[in-house]
């Protein structure tokens, strides 16, 4: 039974820039928002988009990610035909190979892609937060009578040669592409989602293959090619949130935008549009008479004793009497102990945070930097953590790390 | 948990005592009753069982159970879409020989042919008006070692003045024991002892054959009630051991027992005592994390997921997808699934039903000891 649009997701990024936080994890399992991970966006975009097969390509510490996405339930992603598949790199008869970049791994995969016999192909990226009908993308992609699209955002000038830029003209028809540029001719950054013709791809993918000197990437070798052979390519405009969660700090930030969705564009209360997430299954929240509670956003099993502000707690965080937790992100399982300081951070899951213990601080002229602590990480009591540390080894009593 | 499978089948009631609590069973049933912020009252005995291995559970409905069937769906959240048993809801079967059932011997008598063709040798039954994390296996192994025809499950607990006073009809009988070391020398039905006693959980497990031979008898004489007329009468040829449950439980009575048994889990101590056994698995909402807007307070309060609280919340218990506008006042109350308290209300001691919105500015109070109950998809 073919389908008529199938999703492959890249899913093998490794997050070296998030550090402690991946250092067991890979990126798209990162924990955000609350109860989600970062992968439950573009699986619910996809749910939500009417797309009932998606592949996942993974390679980096596929472990908990494999775990999580599981039989694919909790997005409504496990079907007789179709569904969620997890797709690591495997052993052939000729040999077993990494993926060795984001075209590659596609390659590798044509197989599973064939078993749908999709018209069309849409690529998505494991490490943004963004919610998108990527149906409408695909109406935009039919009616242009594209052989590519690729979804863009209108960026700021001045930010622009940060990005791979899409040069487009006045029909949306891309005309150059310019990978992080000195002098930008366009503000339209590609958002690494793309749309191909099943077939135009399928070609591409195995001429890439056969260039020896290819480094078998979408950005460097797939588009310039579909470029110089003057395939039918457009940019498709999307204006909604969208955030690449690559670094600590971009990581903190989209995660205090969800407190504020009125203003963000972030909003995870749109019954329209749900976010899905595999459930911790925890009884409600509790908020004791000694808490207070302030612009925070707080899920299921967490004991609430302390004060919390402008903060986001994941699933069964412990805070314990006396003590003080602003503008942080503490993920689940965590528990921080008696008259502990917490501030401006990010603490991943499982840490301990002793009593009177300091971690982080607001930031000022000089330093904004994000305190970072790693999973299963034991912080002694009375220990300092500075503003700009990332911990990944347990910090015993009274100690310091800057 | 290796292949822990019990060799014993489960039976659930699922309207039983539904005629004491009339408020809450207008358009739904006793299991489907919302409990503890986001759980129903058949998550609680439905998760005991599974915890403890039992995996081929039938729940045999009695009326009004469109709601539970919503809630259950395939069973999958309590991991029981199974090839093999899992969760069979059985609607009552119209036809001339069995009418909607009224006592578990008319229920079962309905299921014979399906109990005939199980392979477990035990079944346990259970209603679902009692909040327990239950252990199954224990219950059935100390069944197994007495080497009983039926053992039932019973806790010592002062017998409520609300089931005294009760014009409780037939249908809502309640069971005191008399014991001889562990075995039942008498069972008083509807008795008006007061003071501590020893009261039946209903919880009953029996081999699958003697059950399905007593049923059979029982059914053909006309008889109606497991416990009136197959178990009460025949103490002394039925050799009916008793259990003891010493955990915490949680038993719906009537509207105010509901109210006072949601408030008793503001105390963590009572939160971790039915918590603490086996997990309590529920329906799935897929609801955001609760969110606490500028110049919302709380104090003491449970909330499940999906709440939004701008006003001032103390004492009370807030199930999913609570709303609480800038300036609202909450004190004291229990507030089911979507209830919406506009900007500048104020509640205090009230239950509100599933869907409820009090509109802005509005003032709804009960008291401690009778708080009001405003009922499903009312707007105040």
């Amino acid at each position: 039974m073919a389908k008529e649009m199938i999703a492959m997701l890249l899913a093998g990024g490794q997050g070296s820039r998030l550090y402690a936080l991946t250092q067991k994890l890979a990126k798209p399992a990162v924990p955000f928002g609350g109860k989600y991970r970062i992968i439950d966006f573009p699986l619910s975009n996809c749910v939500n988009s009417g797309i009932d097969t998606v592949g996942i390509l993974t390679q980096y510490q596929p472990l908990v990610l494999n775990e999580y996405i599981g039989n694919g339930q909790p997005w409504d992603l496990d079907r007789l035909h179709g569904g969620v598949h997890v797709l690591p790199p495997y052993q052939q008869a000729s040999g077993s190979d990494w993926y060795k970049g984001t075209a590659n791994a596609i390659y590798q995969n044509i197989p599973f892609i064939e078993r749908y016999d999709p018209q069309y192909v849409i690529i998505l990226s494991g490490d943004q937060i963004c919610k998108q009908d990527y149906s409408d993308f695909l109406r935009f992609h039919k009616e242009k009578g594209a052989e590519f699209s690729v979804a863009v955002m209108e960026v700021p000038w001045d930010e622009a040669s940060r990005f791979g830029l899409m040069v487009a003209d006045e029909n949306d028809k891309i005309t150059e592409f310019q990978e992080k540029p000195k002098n930008p001719k366009s503000n339209l950054a590609s958002m690494g989602i793309y749309i191909f013709n099943w077939d135009i791809l399928k070609k591409y993918l195995e001429e890439d293959e056969a260039d020896p000197n290819s480094e078998n990437d979408f950005g460097n070798n797939i588009i310039p090619n579909l470029l110089k052979d003057g395939r039918q390519m457009y940019a498709y405009h999307f204006s909604g949130y969208w955030k690449d969660v690559g670094t600590i700090s971009s990581l903190w930030e989209a995660n205090m935008e969800v407190l504020d969705p009125e203003n963000s564009g972030i909003n995870l209360f749109d019954e329209n549009w749900k976010i899905y997430s595999r459930n911790s299954g925890m009884t409600g929240h509790r908020i004791s008479s000694d808490a207070t509670v302030e612009n925070s956003m707080i899920t299921d099993g967490c004991r609430i004793s302390g004060e919390i502000k402008h903060s986001i707690l994941f699933a069964g965080v412990i805070v314990e009497k006396g003590a003080v937790i602003e503008d942080a992100v503490v993920m689940g399982g965590t528990v921080i102990k008696a008259g502990a300081v917490v501030k401006h951070c990010i603490i991943a899951e499982n840490v301990t945070i002793g009593a009177g213990a300091v971690v982080g601080a607001m930031p000022t002229e000089d330093q904004k930097g994000v305190a970072t602590v790693g999973s299963g990480v034991s912080i002694g009591a009375g220990a300092v953590i500075g503003p700009n540390a990332m911990v990944s080894k347990d910090v015993k009593g009274g100690e310091e790390q800057w | 948990m290796v292949n822990s499978n019990a060799n014993a089948l489960g039976i659930i009631f699922p309207n039983s005592y539904d005629s004491m609590v009339p408020e809450l069973v207008g358009d739904r049933l006793m299991a489907s009753i919302p409990f503890a912020g986001r759980y129903r009252m058949v998550d609680f005995i439905l998760s005991s069982m599974v915890n403890s291995g039992i995996d081929n559970i039938s729940l045999i409905v009695r009326k009004n159970y469109h709601s539970l069937m919503d809630h259950l769906g395939s069973g999958r959240e309590w991991d029981l879409t199974r090839k093999n048993g899992g969760l069979n809801i059985v609607p009552p079967f119209a036809e001339k020989t069995v009418k909607v059932y009224n006592g578990r011997v008319e229920a079962l008598a309905s299921i014979l042919q399906f109990l005939k063709s199980q392979k477990e040798k035990y079944v346990v039954m259970a209603d679902t008006n009692l909040a327990v994390n239950f252990d199954f296996k224990a219950f059935i192994d100390a069944h197994i070692a007495s080497g009983a025809d039926v053992t039932m499950a019973y806790t010592e607990e002062m017998v409520p003045e609300s089931m005294l006073e009760s014009q409780a009809s037939i249908n809502s009988m309640y069971y005191n024991l008399d014991l001889d070391g562990t075995r039942v020398k008498e069972i008083h039905i509807n008795s008006r002892a007061i003071g501590l006693q020893k009261m039946s959980m209903n919880i009953y497990i029996i081999s699958r054959e003697m059950l399905i031979n007593q049923v059979r008898e029982a059914y053909i004489r006309g008889y109606v009630y497991m416990e009136r007329d197959i178990l009460a009468p025949n103490l002394d040829s039925l050799n009916v051991q008793a259990y003891k449950y010493d955990g915490y439980l949680a038993r719906i009575r009537d509207i105010r027992s509901y109210f006072e048994e949601n408030m008793k889990l503001l105390d963590e101590k009572n939160l971790d005592a039915l918590f603490s056994g086996g997990p309590i698995y529920t329906k799935i909402r897929d609801d955001n994390p609760t969110r606490y807007i500028n110049g919302s307070k709380a104090k003491n309060i449970m909330a499940a997921d999906g709440c939004v609280i701008g006003g001032e919340v103390e004492n009370s218990v807030l199930f999913r997808g609570v709303k609480i506008g800038k300036g609202a006042k909450v004190k004291n109350c229990v507030l089911m699934q979507d209830t919406v308290i506009e900007a500048g209300a104020s509640v205090e001691n009230i239950i509100t039903d599933k869907n409820v919105t009090i509109t802005f500015g509005k003032e709804v109070k009960g008291t401690d000891t009778f708080p009001v109950y405003i009922a499903k998809n009312q707007t105040v």
